[in-house]
């Protein structure tokens, strides 16, 4: 997952105007994050909170969530059941799984310990 | 964990139910979408408007889809399947394309299978021992480094000590080769077994089907109790009755009748008794037929009767097995004057099973992958001058957006299965090979009765297949891996033509195949030559219209006398019989009675390895008339040299040669059993003969009258005035007519028993031939290919060198040119390759160096002239291009 944070950054170095591409690694992240921090919820909902957290910074293609889901799935990191949503309908609910929990923890002190760094960088060029 | 494992056994999980996880991400998304415009609906959007803002915001959902799927599943496999259809597409629809690289596929991957195949069960099937690869056969050499003249086993005395002492070793066993015959009242049936000693069993981890194995109260002096009888043996003469333990057996010279106690398991053959294999009925790749169990005789503890087999312990080397040895035998040897002289030797015995196997059968691995590489050449030229004809095809694919990757695939793809094709029907065809190989090669490869036309093959063949697919598929793979659309685009020049850079590769290409195929000739031509030099070689005597067959009588010791005489009465009495005699040491057959000697005028002995081993062979009187040996001094055996007259033997020259300084050895004595015994005079002197291998000259050789020697297993030699062949069954009835129980076995012409002396040669010389044959023509065909491809290509260069004033004489010379260049080229990196290569067929070569100049000279000479002979048809098509070609073109 590592190696794979670092390749997603590479190739989503170029930033569009002041709203940033959201990167793949960091979509699977906040997906994580999310499903910890408010439980099981339908693709539409992470969606939403995403949104709402990253205050309108972010550009998000919604329809990648679901890609990032069934990657998250794969890895066995969350799960899913049908359900139903607030209004009656017929909705994919996912949840994250211990080993989720566990790659969460990893995963958030990997990318302080990065975002440190590269901030630590990026202020001493400005220094300059 | 590692996360690529997860993922991996979701995508293959994912290969299943597509379907239904397709309309789910549908519902999915639609649900999503929906919620999505609901939301901007609430937030005051128009209606109209909300769904294309939920859609804009959502994405594309038929790339997502697409994404989704990919990521879902092992998209290789449907990718697979598709390229697979279209491969096969592609070769159905060019079929003559299509037969003819399957075909040269075909042949090259079926020779090598069946070679494989026989390699997988001659050497690479155990021994059904435990651990075979602890069994170790002690051999005796000599301490002081010479060749011991005849083979020489272990005392009693001595391997009982080491079975108590070695540490190194797990145990040692004492064994011997044995030959009898099972006596029932339909006929007597012959077999060969082994003595073994109390511990061999246990220690080989031999295990019985039936019944059980010995036990210490089998073994003691005296009369044999019980034995074991082998599988083969059970099924062969027993028809498998299930009732056959404790059933009683009569066997000819013993005593008292024995009980079967066992059925031993399948497949057993025998351990090496070399003192024994100039038995006439010794053969040391046969399944056993029975096992004696044997206890050293008190009296004899310090005769070397013995062969012997060890285990070593687990995790001991053979080095430190064989220091402790002969630490203990050298102690043996000062302590005892007839042990002296003589060091053990360790022999692994899978390595000492496949020695002959081994020698024969990797060099025709050898040879049947150079065809197969040859093969291969051709295959690669054909796909890669098919992908210039497609590389139109390719470029505008990689401008529609294919990946490279995909491309390369696809052309991997279509070799593979074209190498699959060739791979099925090489199964065929290797599968008729093996067939025919356990036909034609009984007698020039060991234990080949094993060898089974099975799976195996199958799992060569597609194994080499995809091999053969790697090979040919790479070239024309990467070609269009680096072709540039742009280019191939932009000057679309006229298909079946090749730049230069491709012609030049295919010279390359068609040069090592003629490097490789010269090598397979040049190793044909030294086995060719091998053969008209032994068919040269003169043995010394005559071996047309000479009938033989093992004759036995196995009633009793004292009928052996006249039933002999009789026989030899009746059958030379027969019309169309010239001579018949009766001999033990048929040339060929490699039949001769190893015995030590002292000899009259030769210094004695100091050490018991120091005595002189010589070869005795004993005959009737006729014997020498029959084969055509002449007498050269002295006097023939006479009928009256019997048990009660003095003990009478004749040698040939190179005994006198050897032993007598004034060439004059009539009259003279040698002494078997010492000087102080009655000795053997000397009556007469023979002309040499190549008695024990058409390829050794004549060696000392010794015989003894057999009404004296009284051979129990023998030869029956009939000479007759015409085809020997006829007069079979007449011999057989004036046999029957003398003793109806008497064992008549083996009946060959001594020509047949000259071509089995030669079996393994001829063997390696046919498929050699065979397969340089088949290099040759691939190699023909592949030149004639390039030089073709290089014609149709420089059409237009051709064209206008003839408008210019080139003469036909002139194009044709430079079209001839190209291909001497190429075959030049390839005969001399075949030779340099045969120098090398050829170095493994020296055991076969007889007066003939691996590096034969006139081998090599000829061989290339020959192939640079047929090779230019399949330079000629595009040489004439070049010859006759119209100049006009020239202005038409562009």
């Amino acid at each position: 997952m590592r190696r794979g944070m670092f390749f997603a950054m590479a190739k989503g170095a170029i930033l569009s105007g002041d709203r940033s591409e959201v990167l793949q690694g960091t979509l699977d992240m906040m997906i994580l994050k999310t499903l910890h921090a408010l439980g099981p919820l339908h693709g539409f909902g992470i969606a939403r909170r995403i949104e709402q957290v990253s205050e309108d910074v972010l550009k998000l293609n919604e329809g990648t969530v679901y890609t990032s889901l069934l990657r998250l799935q794969q890895q066995g990191w969350i799960e899913s059941k049908w359900g139903t949503s607030e209004n009656n309908r017929k909705a994919r609910f996912y949840s994250i799984t211990r080993r989720g929990r566990t790659q969460l923890a990893v995963e958030t002190e990997n990318w302080e310990r990065i975002s440190e760094v590269i901030g630590r960088v990026l202020r001493l060029e400005a220094e300059k | 964990m590692i996360p690529w494992i997860f993922r991996l056994v979701a995508r293959v999980r994912g290969l299943f139910g597509q379907k239904q996880a397709d309309s789910e991400f549908d519902l999915e998304t639609q649900t999503h979408l929906q919620l999505l415009t609901e939301q901007f609906i609430r937030q005051g959007m128009d209606p109209k408007d909300a769904y294309s803002a939920a859609r804009r915001q959502f994405g594309n959902t038929t790339l997502l889809r697409q994404r989704h799927r990919e990521s879902r599943t092992l998209l290789f496999f449907p990718n697979l399947f598709m390229d697979l259809r279209y491969g096969l597409r592609m070769l159905w629809k060019s079929p003559a394309f299509t037969v003819i690289a399957a075909l040269t596929l075909a042949l090259g991957i079926g020779a090598t299978a069946a070679v494989f195949s026989l390699i997988q069960g001659v050497l690479l099937t155990p021994p059904p021992y435990q651990k075979p690869q602890q069994l170790m056969l002690i051999q005796t050499v000599r301490t002081d480094g010479q060749k011991m003249d005849s083979p020489r086993g272990w005392a009693a005395q001595q391997w009982m000590e080491w079975n108590e002492r070695l540490e190194s070793f797990q145990g040692v066993a004492g064994y011997d080769w044995t030959f009898n015959f099972l006596i029932r009242n339909d006929g007597s049936q012959s077999m060969q077994g082994m003595e073994v000693s109390k511990d061999y069993l246990r220690l080989m981890g031999l295990k019985t089907a039936l019944g059980r194995g010995f036990d210490d109260s089998d073994f003691g002096q005296g009369h044999v109790k019980s034995i074991l009888i082998g599988y083969e043996f059970w099924q062969r003469a027993f028809g498998g009755d299930p009732q056959i333990i404790g059933k009683t057996v009569r066997i000819s010279r013993w005593e008292s009748s024995p009980v079967v106690i066992g059925v031993m398991e399948p497949g057993v053959r025998f351990l090496p008794s070399p003192g024994a294999a100039k038995e006439p009925n010794y053969d040391v790749n046969a399944t056993v037929d029975l096992w004696v169990p044997a206890d050293p005789n008190p009296k004899y503890l310090k005769e070397p009767y013995w062969n012997v087999v060890g285990r070593l312990r687990h995790g001991v080397t053979p080095q430190r097995g064989l220091q402790e040895l002969a630490a203990i035998t050298a102690r043996e040897g000062s302590a005892e004057k007839q042990f002296e002289g003589f060091s053990p030797q360790l022999e692994p015995l899978t390595d000492e099973m496949n020695r002959d196997g081994r020698r024969i059968l990797w060099p025709l691995l050898g040879a049947s992958s150079l065809v197969l590489l040859i093969a291969c050449g051709n295959a690669a030229a054909l796909l890669l001058v098919r992908g210039l004809q497609r590389q139109q095809e390719y470029a505008v694919r990689i401008a529609m957006g294919m990946g490279r990757v995909g491309l390369l695939r696809q052309v991997l793809t279509e070799s593979l299965l074209l190498a699959m094709l060739g791979g099925t029907s090489g199964i065929g065809l290797a599968i008729f090979a093996v067939k025919l190989f356990k036909v034609i090669a009984q007698h020039a490869v060991p234990r080949l009765d094993g060898v089974t036309a099975g799976w195996a093959i199958l799992g060569w063949g597609l194994g080499l297949a995809v091999l053969a697919a790697f090979f040919a598929g790479a070239i024309p793979a990467l070609r269009a891996f680096r072709l540039n659309p742009m280019e191939v685009l932009k000057d679309a020049g006229p298909k079946g033509t090749a730049g230069i850079g491709e012609r030049r590769l295919l010279r390359g290409v068609a040069m090592l195949q003629t490097s490789l195929t010269l090598a397979l000739l040049v190793g044909a031509g030294l086995l060719i030559r091998t053969m008209i030099k032994i068919a040269e070689v003169p043995s010394g005597y005559n071996t047309g219209r000479i009938l033989t067959m093992s004759v036995t009588e196995v009633q009793s010791r004292s009928n052996w006398g006249p039933f002999h005489r009789q026989a030899l009465e009746r059958v030379a009495a027969i019309p169309g019989v010239q001579y018949a005699a009766f001999a033990w040491g048929v040339p060929l057959t490699g039949n001769n009675w190893p015995a030590t000697m002292d000899i009259e005028g030769q210094p004695p002995a100091a050490k018991e390895s120091d005595k002189i081993a010589l070869p005795l062979r004993a005959v009737t009187p006729d014997y020498f008339k029959l084969m055509g040996l002449a007498l050269l001094d002295g006097r023939e055996f006479r009928s009256t040299d019997d048990d009660k007259a003095p003990d009478v033997a004749i040698v040939n020259q190179a005994f006198t040669q050897r032993f007598f300084t004034n060439r004059n050895s009539v009259g003279r004595k040698f002494w078997l059993n010492g000087r102080d015994k009655p000795g053997v005079e000397i009556v007469g002197e023979i002309a040499n003969g190549r008695t024990d291998d058409l390829t050794h000259a004549p060696s000392p050789e010794i015989y003894l009258p057999l009404w004296q020697a009284q051979a129990f297993s023998k030869h029956l030699v009939v000479r007759t005035t015409a085809d020997p062949r006829a007069v079979v069954v007449a011999v057989e009835r004036e046999l029957r007519a003398v003793d109806p129980t008497a064992a008549i076995e083996n009946v060959k012409t001594l020509e047949q028993i000259r071509d089995e002396s030669l079996a393994s040669r001829t063997f390696a010389t046919h498929l050699l031939t065979g397969f340089s044959v088949l290099g040759s023509v691939l190699t023909l065909v592949g030149i004639y290919g390039v030089i073709s491809l290089s014609v149709a290509s420089r059409r237009r260069e051709l064209a206008i060198r003839s408008a210019v004033g080139a003469q036909r004489k002139d194009i044709r010379k430079l079209i001839f040119g190209e291909g001497f260049r190429l075959i030049a080229g390839g005969v001399l990196g075949g030779i340099t390759l045969a120098v090398v290569l050829s170095q493994v067929l020296r055991s076969f070569l007889f007066e003939v160096q691996p590096s034969d100049p006139a081998t090599f000279i000829v061989v290339g000479t020959l192939f640079i002239g047929v090779g230019l002979l399949a330079c000629w048809p595009p040489a004439r098509r070049a010859g006759r291009v119209d100049p006009l070609e020239a202005l038409r073109y562009e």
